[in-house]
């Protein structure tokens, strides 16, 4: 019986030991343990093409996933929306590549108070891109110069963390994993002098929905 | 009426086993049918031979994948948030060993040992319902032909966790605490809140050494002499922790269960605040009641049921529901009725007062019958917040 005991409290013991001692990397213990992120880094491929537009509308969601890290709920008939505090997007990105310019369709979530959006962009490698506010319920369009110290070269991609200071709860008693900010609608990212996007329409997967089969 | 048509006045001992048996069996399978009958009315694409799947739905999805895949790496295969460490892993386990054994579709599995878990816990319930015969047809009929059954007949883990339930109460009437801490090792394993049978354990072993005229500073000294309790207590959380030096070797993190919380956005908070505002919630479209008011009203029924296993003076058990109730109302009320119907001392206890009374014990037993279908229907429509 002794023995027993022993034995079972030194198994528990060693478990409670292991629970006290997680072995993760800094992207899970950020999101599930410290709870100091509500967007958890995740390998998406990033694949791109540059100067090419990505729908965000439910019209190219193969084309949206490679882009989509974390931070993102939906598509809904309005868009991606941003889910938390802060989302990811990756492009992958050529060698060589210098200055970039980011065009994203943006329409601002109308939070309970009707506050603003604001958006601050940086890249993961902590280079500011820019910063804009959208008036709640209004769509813009914003064109931010990704300069190339933002790029990865060693990875060859673009990451890019978007923060939302004003993000809010929809409805009362949710956690900041369920703040809006904004409903993303398309992107695309270009080498200067490339011609812009003229929005998620442009999409080519959205036009081949739109020619029907 | 219904139960004395199924049993005429028996023979010593002969004809018993046969009625014990035939009872569950028989409402095993006229659930089974009347929800096929629900599933042709509003499945999707319903078949005979999709019949199962039909059934399957929320987490029943997951365990489906967890019975064939296993546990999620980190990060997990499909790059979700909501990695599957939350769910437990001892249904499953018996699931995805069958399936790997014979090679049957994983749900078919499933469904056949949820009957067949049900029908064990009806047996086990036999002498926890003081041997009625009314009471025992009820409780058959409310978990194999009765509103919930879609819970206790499909791929959800409250069946087992019922099953063990009953076992747990049985050992510790007997005051067998050795098997009670095995079968709450077992529990543990099974949800998560399995691992507070150990209150129940404590309790009804506390309650026993005071009934036998012993003082409690002469507590000590017999643990020494008879340390049973103590291997009892140990062995009750004995599930949980192999699970957790699982997860710790498998993808890195032992509490992975509770900190992916955190992808379903699901906040801790006071149980009370929560049930007040489900009690005071309304709903978007007018309707009466709103969701959570539903879910409020069966956390209500839970607590008072729980409070008259207290005053019945089944403390134990009491304790073992509070505690089973408060936890997960700390993150809300979601699935509160899923939880309330799983929690065996309220069913019986509830069975047991319901089952005195003949006519009651009719109209019921139709009742069961009749809902099981429509909430079949709920369920498969959307319309019941049953998940």
């Amino acid at each position: 019986m002794f023995a027993g005991i022993v034995l079972v409290a030194g198994l528990e013991l060693a478990a409670a030991w292991l629970a006290l001692h997680p072995h993760v990397d800094g992207n899970y213990r950020a999101y599930y343990i410290d709870q100091s992120t509500t967007c958890l880094n995740k390998p998406v491929t990033g694949a791109y093409e540059l100067g090419a537009t990505v729908s965000f509308m439910p019209d190219d969601q193969p084309g949206a996933r490679h882009l989509r890290v974390c931070g993102w709920a939906g598509p809904g008939g309005d868009g991606t929306h941003s889910a938390g505090t802060s989302s990811r997007l990756r492009f992958a990105v050529p060698d060589g590549t210098k200055s970039l310019i980011l065009q994203m369709w943006v329409t601002a979530v109308v939070a309970p108070d009707g506050r603003d959006q604001q958006i601050v962009l940086r890249s993961s490698n902590g280079v500011t891109i820019g910063e804009a506010t959208i008036p709640a319920g209004v769509t813009k369009v914003l064109e931010f110069e990704v300069p190339p110290t933002a790029i990865s070269r060693t990875r060859k991609r673009l990451d890019l963390v978007l923060s939302y200071p004003d993000a809010a709860a929809m409805s009362p008693h949710v956690g900041d994993m369920n703040y809006r900010a904004i409903k993303l609608m398309s992107v695309q990212l270009r080498r200067p002098g490339d011609p812009a996007s003229l929005g998620p329409q442009d999409d080519p997967l959205a036009q081949r929905h739109e020619q029907g089969p | 009426m219904v139960a004395e048509a199924v049993a005429p006045p028996f023979a010593r001992g002969a004809s018993r086993p046969l009625v014990l048996i035939a009872i569950p069996l028989g409402f095993a399978l006229l659930g089974y049918i009347l929800r096929f009958f629900a599933f042709l009315q509003a499945g999707w694409s319903p078949s005979f031979w999709n019949y199962p799947d039909g059934l399957c739905r929320w987490d029943c999805l997951w365990y489906v994948t967890l019975a064939e895949s296993g546990y999620n790496h980190f990060p997990t295969e499909s790059l979700l948030d909501t990695g599957n460490w939350a769910f437990f892993p001892l249904l499953p386990m018996l699931v995805g060993g069958l399936h790997a054994l014979i090679g049957w579709v994983t749900i078919r599995i499933a469904t056949a040992l949820s009957i067949g878990f049900s029908t064990l816990a009806v047996f086990a319930a036999w002498p926890l319902l003081g041997r009625n015969l009314r009471s025992y047809t009820l409780y058959a009929a409310f978990l194999l032909c009765g509103p919930f059954s879609v819970y206790f007949t499909t791929f959800y883990t409250e069946v087992l966790f019922v099953l063990l339930t009953n076992c747990l109460l049985l050992t510790l009437r007997r005051s067998s605490y050795l098997l009670s801490g095995v079968t709450a090792g077992l529990l543990s394993a099974t949800r998560i809140v399995g691992v507070f049978a150990v209150f129940a354990i404590v309790a009804q072993y506390l309650l026993d050494y005071r009934r036998g005229g012993r003082r409690w500073r002469n507590l000590p000294a017999e643990i020494w002499r008879d340390p049973t309790i103590v291997l009892a207590v140990l062995l009750a959380p004995i599930g949980l922790f192999t699970y957790m030096a699982y997860l710790y070797f498998h993808m890195g993190d032992a509490l992975a269960f509770s900190h992916v919380q955190r992808a379903w956005g699901r906040i801790t908070g006071n149980p009370a605040i929560f049930l007040w505002q489900g009690i005071t919630a309304t709903s978007n479209d007018g309707s009466w009641p709103a969701v959570d008011q539903w879910l409020a009203l069966s956390a209500l029924t839970g607590l008072a049921l729980t409070i008259l296993l207290a005053w019945r003076r089944r403390y134990a058990e009491a304790l073992f529901c509070v505690v089973c109730l408060a936890a997960p109302m700390t993150a809300g009320l979601a699935s509160m009725p899923r939880f309330v119907v799983a929690l065996s001392p309220l069913v019986l206890l509830a069975i047991e007062l319901l089952a005195r009374s003949k006519p009651v014990f009719v109209v019921l037993s139709v009742g069961f019958i009749a809902a099981d279908y429509f909430f079949t229907v709920g369920w498969l429509q959307n319309w019941l917040p049953l998940v």
